[in-house]
């Protein structure tokens, strides 16, 4: 395995694992939304490095290129055609969820999970 | 007697705790069929360890009926955990990936 | 030629989603096209003919230098289990617009956006063959039930869908790994490409890589099933909101459950303890489920628990991995669709005409609405399995299952939970429609929409013709297990 890719994937579990970090001890819920987003993008890159050929060329073939050449040498093109959708869904999941922090951050005037995320059906527990 | 008691300390205890007003009939028998089915059925599923060996499945229901019964209400004890605030949620979430992947890989490689 | 009705089970969903939200402005025309479309969704599947369907037409082809086949494009596959599935989705969807486009003057285009969306994603994710597809609609899917519980009025539907958004990004990167690990080790995402090399011993299966994807996957569906530590979220889910979008989104969760389990069933039956961990988690969310729900005062979060428990009864049964088995855990998948939906209308007539949701307020309800009552308790009666409806059909086929198996405790187990699941449900009705009218109680519409005893009425009958003759759907199914999954 190239230095490379090796590299690549210890940064995209790294990222995986600082945002499961944020996801899970950040009170902060920006900070928290962030974190995730740190995971989705460390699994994109992961899934980015799964394609990486030592030497390779873009998958992309030209005209009067040789195709046998192309085929071993062109780097794997399908993870990156999924990367590409991934990414979208993880924008799109991110823009909803600041916009129900926005709308929930006018109704608690806090950023804070445990105040914001905490069980409001009934009254405080833990006093007991 | 005294296990007979236990048992209806369950209801005040959870009223206690979760409801504020009146407690109807209704509710009460709720609570109680809901203390016996998770004491039954968790000791039904420990009885599945009977496939593995039959003397640790003796040795583990027995503890495990042991356990549930001497802790006893356990229904006030078992909703607070099952509550809807994320950082339980999100809690309970990570110790169950970290389980499936502990029991998945160790598993699928020695046996 | 025919088969290109399969694509359009998942295009004109799609379709009509993006224009009625593009013509918001248009109350009424819109009204008119979703009602179209709604009626046209559970065709479809009746037309259409079996077949496999390659998108952009690219057929599958073999290798010359290893000689493996292998499928460039993404696949749809149409077989009777789709079929049964997609109609009933289908039902359930049009009853479900058929109520909003009666109950509201003004259609909201965004809302039957998430409507169509959902169901259209639902259907993609029991056509597809491909597991990177299953993945993106399983987003779209969750990010439209967020929606939809945002978009109810609720007190506190904008904190339940915040967690269930944060959960799901948690989740859903964590089953993206898992895919990534698959695709590391096959070079494909086309889920007959990958069980081949699986049989062809190319992937060892007791390579870590393997076994972690497994694991992965396995979280994700939990996530999208629902099923413990994920039960109370998507009870939340459910209760937060409006009643006849819940019988919806109880519909997508039954079916992302059912089509990722089985496409996880053909990659990893081979890996050890598999089904014993399908089996654990789903025998967990039935006594967790139904435990809760016996504890609860709110109506719409007692259905919600009521609802996670009997997935465990579907994971049972598919977990047993049988012919016989997984025919029965299938077959309950297809009968908790219906029931629940039919409770979820049913409850959802009550929160129409008195606007309370807590049980210790509720009472008397029988004298004002004897029809809705009556439905309530067939369904209920269904879903606690009493003959000759349709529960009983299903839960006795799962009993027979598991003693067959040999594993009596689990059918104990099963037995046990029918009958909390009946205690769950006579103390609702008590409380909602036997006992004496609190004096606090106002009753402020007295007059149902008669969409809503319709949509009842229709899934009532489905209930009791399945209960009736259940050879109907379950020969079906049998046969497709027999033939494809084992």
């Amino acid at each position: 395995m190239a230095y490379t890719q090796l590299a690549v994937l210890l940064t995209s579990g790294l990222l995986v694992i600082i945002g499961l970090f944020a996801a899970i001890f950040i009170d902060n819920i920006i900070k928290k939304v962030i974190g995730i987003s740190f995971i989705e993008e460390g699994v994109n890159l992961f899934i980015i490095a799964i394609g990486y050929k030592t030497g390779g060329v873009v998958p992309i073939l030209i005209p009067g290129m040789d195709k046998s050449w192309f085929a071993t040498n062109a780097a794997y093109p399908l993870p990156f055609g999924l990367v590409l959708s991934s990414i979208v869904i993880g924008a799109s999941s991110l823009a909803v969820m600041f916009a129900i922090v926005m709308v929930l951050y006018k109704k608690y005037g806090t950023l804070k999970t445990s105040v914001m995320l905490a069980d409001h059906s009934h009254g405080s527990v833990n006093d007991e | 007697m005294k296990l007979y008691d236990k048992f209806f300390n369950v209801a005040k205890r959870f009223k206690q705790i979760f409801t504020s007003g009146s407690v109807t009939n209704s509710e009460v028998s709720g609570i109680l069929t809901a203390e016996l089915l998770l004491i039954v059925s968790i000791i039904l599923l420990v009885v599945l360890i009977r496939h593995v060996n039959i003397l640790l499945c003796g040795v583990m229901t027995l503890l495990v009926a042991i356990i549930l019964i001497a802790n006893m209400p356990l229904i006030p004890k078992f909703k607070v955990e099952q509550e809807d605030s994320l950082n339980k949620m999100l809690f309970y979430s990570i110790i169950t990936l970290s389980i499936i992947i502990i029991f998945i890989y160790w598993g699928g490689n020695f046996v | 030629m025919m088969n290109e009705w399969i694509p359009l089970m998942v295009v004109i969903p799609m379709l009509c989603a993006v224009i009625v939200s593009a013509f918001n402005k248009w109350s009424k025309p819109i009204k008119i096209l979703v009602v179209i479309v709604a009626i046209c969704i559970p065709i479809i599947p009746l037309i259409a003919q079996y077949g496999i369907h390659y998108f952009g037409g690219y057929a599958p082809m073999i290798d010359t230098v290893t000689g493996i086949l292998y499928h460039p494009s993404i696949t749809y596959i149409f077989n009777i289990l789709q079929k049964i599935f997609i109609f009933v989705l289908g039902i359930v969807t049009f009853l479900v617009v058929f109520i909003y486009v009666n109950k509201y003057k003004k259609a909201s285009g965004q809302y039957l956006f998430l409507i169509f969306m959902g169901t259209s994603s639902a259907t993609a994710l029991l056509l597809t063959d491909d597991i990177f597809n299953m993945f993106v609609f399983f987003e779209i899917l969750a990010l439209v039930q967020v929606g939809i519980v945002a978009a109810s009025r609720l007190e506190g539907n904008f904190e339940m869908a915040l967690r269930y958004l944060i959960l799901g990004a948690i989740g859903s990167p964590i089953m993206l790994l898992g895919i990534g690990f698959l695709l590391a080790t096959t070079g494909s995402v086309n889920i007959t490409d990958i069980v081949s090399a699986i049989q062809n011993a190319t992937i060892s299966v007791k390579s870590p890589i393997f076994l972690m994807s497994c694991g992965l996957i396995f979280f994700g569906w939990l996530y999208a099933s629902g099923l413990p530590p994920f039960h109370t979220i998507k009870s939340g889910i459910y209760s937060k909101a409006e009643p006849h979008a819940a019988a919806l989104l109880q519909c997508f969760t039954v079916i992302s459950m059912i089509s990722i389990l089985l496409i996880m069933y053909r990659i990893f039956h081979v890996v050890e303890f598999f089904e014993l961990l399908v089996v654990i988690f789903s025998a967990i969310a039935m006594i967790l489920g139904i435990t809760l729900a016996l504890t609860q005062t709110d109506f719409r979060r007692m259905i919600g628990f009521l609802a996670v428990g009997e997935l465990g009864f579907i994971g049972l049964g598919i977990g047993l991995y049988t012919q016989f088995a997984i025919t029965a855990g299938l077959f309950q998948a297809l009968n908790e669709m219906i029931i629940t939906a039919l409770l979820f209308l049913g409850f959802g007539a009550i929160v129409y005409t008195t606007g309370e949701t807590d049980t210790r307020k509720l009472g008397g309800l029988l004298q004002y609405h004897p029809k809705v009552g009556l439905m309530i308790l067939l369904g209920g009666l269904a879903m606690a399995g009493v003959p000759p409806l349709n529960g009983f059909r299903s839960k006795l086929m799962l009993i027979q299952a598991s003693l067959s198996c040999g594993y009596p405790e689990l059918s104990l187990l099963a037995i046990i939970v029918s009958i909390a699941t009946f205690v769950v449900f006579v103390k609702m009705f008590y409380t909602i429609f036997l006992r004496p009218k609190p004096k606090e109680l106002e009753i402020s519409k007295n007059d149902l929409p008669r969409s809503m005893i319709f949509a009842m009425g229709i899934l009532l009958i489905m209930i009791v013709v399945i209960g009736i003759c259940p050879n109907i759907v379950t020969y079906g199914i049998s046969q497709y297990v027999g033939g494809i999954l084992l």
